[in-house]
């Protein structure tokens, strides 16, 4: 074999290696016992609902105008059916670029977004409502959304609407803000449907809706971090651009605050709290500066109960609890978000990448995102 | 005489005044409460480049998905306007509104994002409370923000730069737009924030 022979094969063996190593490295970052959250999206792709080995969605279910303020899908209380967001893109929006660079003038629609109803016991897909975004389903069957006041998300134009509720799935809505703004509906604590108003700024203010045009300022520049199992309070999040950081538990029916946890006063590896977290008997698990943490709801009191690290730079979104064990979440990877498997008891957290050749669709990566009801409370609890 | 006056006025076209000037801002994220928020400017057709920088805040964290919290994703924003006494519940003042912008997991839209200070609509300061008022600038946390830009300007019970005066002059001085509100046309004073 000639030189002008062996290094080549030298370089492609070398590069094969390393290739076969990224493989490696990607199976090894799913250990055995790492698991998804009970029920879950990748793409397309509907995972974990019981009596359903996999089920196939017309659309990949993604927020986003709403993020992880609300979940991408909600199954309805009797399990007969999910509801999603979608998106539709009506024209390419480079992220590198500038609307002025690509040709975007104000007004140009962007895209669409919808809320989708699968129904598992027809194997049926269709649009619910179209031109609109975030959903919560109630114990009894009621479901509210907000729907834009115009169906298409345009260049420049803030995307305001109203906040609906139908006593079931098919009945007629009912407009239940009497102001048009910009809402992203959390989920129900009891009769209350708590919702979200963003503000210039991206401020965001918990609102406390008790009917069609009874609204209530539940917290200011604030994030819903769970509603407890009864639906009677919420613990709520303040960042550090309004004071010290700490969490507050309100009750919802009048928004006394019950008790306060100044985060500058606890492990600093806490930091700050992130929204969209879980309740679970007295314990509330949320997105930390450093991973996880956990807080013990004790009648007025809350508590830091443990932080649990994830990896370096690594933020964790949606935590919930599975059992009495685990909390999983998830994060954003370069091939669309992997999911956050943790031990309560050790503290210690892997990475699971289910379906790790999954591709995209409609332009977006494989997202990987819990499927929850974050309403409260929920059949078998009180 | 027709040849100095032609004279004076090419010299005038080419030195130009400083509408002539072709500027834009650029953010150069660092952390939550210390990145560098800068105007460039260049007068065309000389490639020479210009620029001031103050300090600026940017989110509560460091996901730019993270909406209401985390700082500005980074690419080109186009602005969608100006203004000297905006006066919305949270952002007043002087203060330029940029573009929403998709972060970087393709998915995810921030929105309502704003360059501002903590000031009135009658570019004031409203210091009342014990600890911390929204439109008075009293210390160093007041740089977080829910995802804008944030820079500092005086306040009565603190003495911070005036960062906001400087830079809404330098934005008027060298190729900002003049004109004042939301801007129907597209607008060439953009925004670059840096990964």
């Amino acid at each position: 074999m000639t030189a002008r022979m062996t290094i080549p094969l030298c370089l492609f063996l070398a590069l094969a290696a390393s290739a076969c190593g990224s493989a490696q490295t990607e199976r090894e970052a799913q250990p055995p016992g790492a698991r998804p959250p009970a029920v879950y999206t990748v793409g397309r792709t509907l995972l974990g609902l019981p009596g359903h080995d996999r089920v196939t969605l017309a659309a990949a279910p993604v927020t986003p105008l709403a993020g992880w303020l609300t979940p991408v899908a909600v199954p309805s209380p009797d399990g007969r059916f999910v509801a999603y967001n979608a998106w539709r893109e009506l024209r390419e929006d480079d992220p590198a670029l500038s609307w002025e660079d690509q040709g975007i003038s104000a007004g140009d629609p962007l895209a669409r977004p919808s809320i989708r109803l699968h129904d598992l016991q027809a194997g049926t897909d269709s649009a619910y409502v179209v031109g609109a975004f975030s959903l919560a389903w109630r114990g009894d069957g009621a479901i509210a959304y907000f729907k834009g006041a115009n169906r298409d998300y345009r260049a420049g134009v803030r995307y305001v609407g109203d906040v609906f509720v139908r006593a079931s799935v098919n009945g007629p809505p009912r407009r239940w803000t009497e102001q048009t703004d910009r809402y992203i509906v959390a989920g129900w604590a009891g009769p209350s449907l708590l919702v979200y108003r963003v503000r210039a700024g991206e401020a965001l203010d918990v609102l406390a809706l008790d009917g069609p045009g009874k609204r209530r300022v539940l917290a200011s520049d604030g994030g819903l971090v769970a509603i407890s199992p009864d639906g009677t309070s919420a613990l709520v999040e303040h960042g550090p651009e309004a004071g010290q950081p700490r969490v507050d538990l309100i009750a919802v029916s009048n928004g006394t605050k019950l008790a306060s946890l100044d985060l500058s006063t606890v492990d600093p590896a806490v930091g700050v709290v992130g929204y969209a977290g879980d309740w679970q008997g007295d314990l509330v698990v949320a997105p930390s500066a450093s991973g996880l943490v956990v807080f013990r709801v004790a009648g007025s009191r809350v508590e830091l109960a443990r932080t649990m690290r994830a990896a370096a730079g690594q933020g964790v979104a949606e935590p919930r609890f599975v059992g009495l064990s685990r909390v999983t979440g998830w994060t954003s990877s370069s091939s669309g978000g992997a999911f956050v498997d943790c031990d309560r008891v050790s503290a210690r957290c892997v990475r699971a990448v289910p379906l790790p050749d999954a591709r995209g669709v409609e332009g977006f990566p494989a997202w990987r995102r819990p499927v929850y009801n974050p309403s409260r409370p929920q059949e078998g609890e009180t | 005489m027709r040849i100095a006056l032609l004279a004076a006025f090419v010299l005038c076209w080419t030195v130009g005044p400083a509408s002539a000037a072709n500027g834009w801002w650029t953010f150069d994220r660092n952390t939550n409460l210390n990145s560098t928020l800068s105007w460039k400017w260049t007068y065309p057709p000389s490639p020479a480049e210009y620029s001031r920088s103050w300090r600026g805040g940017s989110g509560t964290t460091m996901d730019e998905c993270e909406i209401g919290r985390g700082w500005l994703p980074s690419g080109w924003y186009a602005q969608k306007g100006h203004w000297d006494h905006y006066d919305g519940s949270k952002v007043k003042g002087r203060v330029w509104w940029v573009q929403d912008k998709t972060c970087r997991d393709g998915s995810t839209r921030r929105t309502e994002l704003f360059i501002h200070s903590e000031e009135t609509a009658s570019n004031s300061q409203s210091c009342t409370s014990t600890y911390d008022d929204p439109f008075c600038w009293e210390r160093e946390s007041d740089y977080y923000s829910s995802g804008c830009i944030k820079v500092a300007r005086p306040s009565p019970v603190a003495s911070f730069p005036n960062d906001l005066g400087a830079a809404h002059a330098a934005y008027h001085d060298y190729g900002g737009k003049s004109a004042h509100g939301a801007y129907d046309t597209s607008d060439a004073n953009e925004l670059y924030v840096y990964s």
